[in-house]
């Protein structure tokens, strides 16, 4: 019994003992304020553990269902802090009775820590649904509003129907290759490579669903749109972030740069999400409707990072997701400061009315749509660095052409922000916690912007080939250091 | 030297605390303070950095180096040669109308107002001080952004469409510039194994023709779309036109200079080869620009539309002088940029004042103006008529160098540039008279007081502007001296380029 437990990160037991403890402590009197206390602390206490030693028994392999590597801490730390910061938007948010609130979101990270973390198919089917449920929970708290409901019930329907592509792919992945570890099969198998494709063709179906790249993205911007702000931030931000590290697993061993079928769908996919979601965006009066199409945009980024293996390509991803999970969740975090007001026109005249509040939405709006000082500027030059230097031409041409119609709708919302007070407008208030988080993020937003060394240290740390799962199926490794003479 | 920076950190500095001095509604003049205070303060640093340059030690003047991001290979590196010198000249002169004069049009929030416009000009000086390439481009993107803010604040009438179209032109040009450097960095990388994006390790990348042109072409389309050359004007006469005074001076006057310092400093320096295989095409597209900026200009009717058609005829010149491939047309490129951003910075400041007393810039609405208003028809005719290229004034020097380097490759667009001269006489007479001469509009000067004349401080700005384009006509053997840009294989003396 010990082996298989054997590499359980130490932040997985934190989380399930804090969510143990907030059950507990919901089991014996309520109390709004105990459970963000409760719910923060776990997620710091966990954030913490991120630099403390594996547990790991004498003699026994690592990594049987997780592999607590450098990439599973990087994902796991913007899992643990964007999680963070949406107990942080809940607070007073979260409606009557607000307890069970932090109990889903704590529930939600824990599925996400999970999947980032999982060698194996089953423990990555167990974490994928641990979110997808809290989730669905999440979306339906505001369980009297009609969009709540419309919006879970979306949810319920599509992401049962891509769990099910998803296992039914697993499953095929299993008949072909006889083992559950969590990675894409070799289409050299001995039987031909049409039930390889299969399975991979089907994961990533199920995959693309729940990462709502295009053409599997109708379902999000109307959850997102009927959720409440913290969990529109979750799912944008924490379950995106847990998916695509999951996708970069299961990929770790196959050669992308090969023009074969599962390139060509993920290329494909990249193309269509960059195009598809900035066009999205574009038309969208609605601020919530406008990040999801944003979203969907910065998929297809990080896909063409994912697609461009190389010195660069999963660095750039690494540091892409932080300056992304910054921003977005900075966005959701000022919505948040202005009593959760998602339309344009409602934000009319906000840097009159508001003016750190507005100033905040623009540092990141400005972030999103790649203009310096923020650091979503040099998170995009790091992408097409990695593009460039996989010689990813079409992709390129994508980025560039669909990043100029991002602009606009970014550029959009300031201008509205900068137009004269309109007459009708309501008092916008948040509280004094999300002020604190919108502080945070703008000043991390900027000052990793202006000074991206240290980030850029880090993700570099994380080039050793990501999980090592099969290490027969491995191609030997770039020796990346001779490419960074000092 | 740690000047440089500081050429850039100071406007920025001085517009943090501009923007912090405007408190409540006794403050409206703070800002304004702040703000000369700081140009004042700009010109006197970079005095001090013109004395104590290195001068005689081959053709840089001045260095600084420090690691930014080194795991990239990223350093924030300036050099200074005397191109950057002369442009950063032109930057701080014309900063100083654009802030003296800008106090009419502020109206609120001078604050930020002023924030924007010293933000810009801090862009600027970094993008003529950047030797790192990624340096460079985050000076580059960032002058758009106060740039946009300023024109959709304060612009006229159709701002909005103005200022997105602004900013999705030199953003779509600024991507490709973008691709075209990682490419270069990438293919250094290949070749010796190195991650960097300083410039001078980058010019010695060894490139295959093709690929050469490529990446050419990539930075080509950023600076044509910032200088304008022809199909990509487009943005141009709706930005200039909607502009404040204030930005419509700093975007002819400097902005669209980044283009053509661009040209020299990146293209033709490190792509020698690739550039004059595209000398034919960019001779061309010059041509086509002069001809083309001053057939518009002949039939607009808003006065500022046609001062921004003539800046794309008049900038056509600079195109031309850049790819004669020849130092004399590459000198010849320099001083119409500086005499260019001199007459056409005047021209707008008229231009926006005269706005601002009809309250049109219809000049069928117009006329008859020099009984009314002396000064500022005279200062206008001043202007126009350097503008068009009179002997004795700097447009005059730069246009004649520029046509003299075009006659020895290619004698049919040197006449076609001629005829662009012509042309451009025809429309800046044909403006002065129907702004200045002639009866006077029927609507106007009845029933209202006669408009205000230029006061004491316009005058002085202006007749400093004058005095200079005079100078830089009579006398440019300084400028002529300095503006040949220093090649990046004439390695500054310093250490090795950061790894």
């Amino acid at each position: 019994m010990t082996a298989p437990l054997s590499g359980l990160p130490p932040s997985l037991p934190i989380l399930g003992g804090g969510i143990a403890l907030l059950m507990l402590s919901i089991a014996w009197r309520r109390s709004e304020a105990r459970a963000i206390v409760i719910a923060l602390a776990t997620l710091l206490l966990a954030f913490a553990s991120l630099w403390s030693p594996v547990l790991a028994w004498p003699g026994d392999p690592v990594g049987i269902l997780f592999v607590p590597d450098g990439w599973f801490a990087y994902i796991a730390g913007l899992i643990l802090l964007s999680s963070a910061a949406c107990v942080i938007m809940a607070w007073r948010e979260a409606g009557t009775p607000a307890d069970e609130f932090y109990l889903l979101l704590l529930l939600g990270t824990l599925g996400a820590l999970v999947m980032a973390g999982s060698a194996d198919m089953v423990i990555f089917f167990l974490g994928l649904e641990t979110l997808s449920l809290s989730l669905l929970g999440l979306i339906a708290y505001h369980r009297n509003q009609p969009t709540a409901d419309e919006a879970a019930i979306k949810y319920l329907i599509l992401a049962g129907l891509s769990s099910a592509i998803l296992l039914f792919g697993l499953a095929l992945s299993y008949a072909e290759s006889g083992s559950l570890r969590f990675v894409a099969p070799s289409l050299a198998g001995p039987d031909g490579p049409a039930l390889p494709l299969a399975a991979t063709a089907l994961v990533l179906t199920g995959l693309f669903f729940k990462l709502s790249a295009v053409p599997f993205h109708t379902w999000l911007p109307d959850v997102m749109e009927g959720a409440p702000v913290p969990v529109a931030s979750f799912i944008a931000v924490t379950s995106k972030i847990a998916l695509f590290a999951a996708l970069a697993r299961y990929f770790a061993g196959a050669d992308l740069l090969r023009p074969d079928a599962a390139g060509m769908e993920l290329a494909i996919v990249a193309v269509l999400s960059m195009f598809g979601g900035n066009l999205l965006a574009l038309g969208q009066t609605n601020l919530k409707r406008l990040l999801a199409g944003s979203s969907i945009a910065h998929v297809g980024y990080l896909l063409l990072a994912l697609l461009s293996p190389g010195p660069f390509g999963l660095a750039s991803a690494a540091f892409y997701l932080a300056a992304y999970a910054a921003a977005t969740s900075g966005a959701f975090a000022a919505m948040r400061g202005a009593s959760g007001l998602s339309d344009i026109a409602g934000w009319r005249g906000m840097f009159r009315r508001r003016p750190a509040l507005a100033l905040a939405m623009a540092v990141m709006l400005i972030s999103l749509a790649g203009i310096p000082p923020a650091i979503g500027f040099f998170a995009k030059t790091y992408i097409v660095i990695a593009g460039v230097s996989a010689r990813r031409v079409v992709l390129l041409v994508a980025l560039v052409a669909s990043s100029i119609i991002g602009l606009y709708y970014y550029l959009n919302v300031v201008r509205a922000m900068m137009e004269p007070v309109p007459e009708d407008h309501r008092a916008v208030r948040g509280t004094q916690a999300n002020t604190v988080l919108i502080t945070a993020l703008a000043i991390v937003t900027l000052l990793a912007g202006l000074f991206p060394e240290m980030l850029v240290r880090q993700t570099r740390a994380l080039l050793q080939p990501v999980p090592v799962l099969s290490a027969a199926s491995l191609p030997p490794t770039a020796p990346h250091d001779i490419l960074y003479k000092e | 030297m740690i000047a440089l920076p500081a050429l850039v950190l100071l406007p920025a500095t001085g517009g943090a605390i501009a923007w912090l001095s405007d408190r409540g509604p006794e403050a409206r003049h703070r800002p304004w303070w702040v703000a000369i205070t700081t140009i004042v303060l700009q010109t006197l640093l970079l005095f001090y950095v013109t004395c104590a340059a290195d001068w005689g030690h081959g053709p840089w003047l001045a260095h600084f180096s420090a690691p930014w991001v080194p795991a990239l290979g990223i350093a924030a590196r300036m050099d200074m040669d005397g191109l950057s010198l002369v442009m950063l000249w032109l930057t701080t002169i014309l900063s100083f109308p654009c802030v003296i004069l800008s106090a009419r049009d502020v109206g609120e929030r001078p604050g930020l107002f002023h924030l924007l416009l010293l933000a810009t000009i801090a862009g600027i000086d970094g993008v003529f001080l950047a030797t790192d390439l990624f340096l460079f481009f985050f000076f580059w993107e960032l002058m758009l952004v106060p740039m946009y803010v300023l024109i959709l604040q304060w612009g006229h009438e159709d701002r909005r469409r103005a200022a997105i179209k602004f900013f999705l032109f030199t953003q779509g040009g600024g991507l490709l510039m973008l691709v075209a450097i990682l490419g270069l960095v990438i293919l250094h990388q290949h070749a010796t194994g190195i991650v960097t994006f300083d410039y001078f390790a980058l010019a010695d990348t060894p490139l295959m023709p093709t690929a050469a042109m490529v990446l050419m072409l990539g930075f080509f389309a950023a600076f044509a779309v910032k200088l304008p050359v022809v199909p990509l004007h487009v943005w141009l006469p709706d930005t200039h036109t909607q502009a404040p005074t204030a930005g419509s001076v700093l975007l002819a006057g400097i902005l669209l200079k980044t283009g053509g310092y661009g040209l020299i400093r990146f293209v033709v320096l490190l792509f020698p080869d690739a550039a004059s295989r595209f000398t034919p095409v960019a001779l061309a597209m010059g041509a086509a620009g002069i001809l083309y900026g001053a057939w518009l200009s002949l039939a607009q009717d808003d006065i500022k539309r046609l001062i921004a058609y003539s800046s794309v005829s008049h900038l056509g010149f600079v195109l031309l002088g850049v790819f004669s491939g020849s130092p004399m047309g590459m000198r010849g490129a320099v001083v119409q940029m500086v005499a260019h951003g001199l007459s056409t910075g005047a021209l707008f400041i008229i231009a926006g004042s005269l706005q601002d007393r009809l309250h049109t810039r219809d000049m069928r609405r117009m006329g008859g103006l020099w009984q009314a208003l002396p000064h500022l028809s005279s200062v206008g005719l001043f202007f126009a008529i350097a503008s068009l290229g009179l002997p004795g004034m700097g447009n005059f020097v730069g246009e004649f160098l520029v046509l003299l380097a075009t006659w020895r490759i290619s004698p049919p667009i040197a006449a076609l540039g001629a005829a662009g001269l012509v042309l451009s006489a025809v429309y800046s007479l044909t403006m002065v008279g129907r702004a200045f001469f002639g009866p006077p509009h029927a609507g106007e000067g009845a029933d209202h007081a006669p408009p205000a004349d230029f006061g004491a401080r316009h005058m002085a700005v202006l007749g400093l502007t004058m005095a200079l384009l005079l100078v830089l006509g009579t006398y440019p053997q300084p400028v002529l001296n300095l503006s040949l840009p220093a090649t990046p294989l004439a390695m500054p003396e310093m250490e090795a380029p950061q790894p």
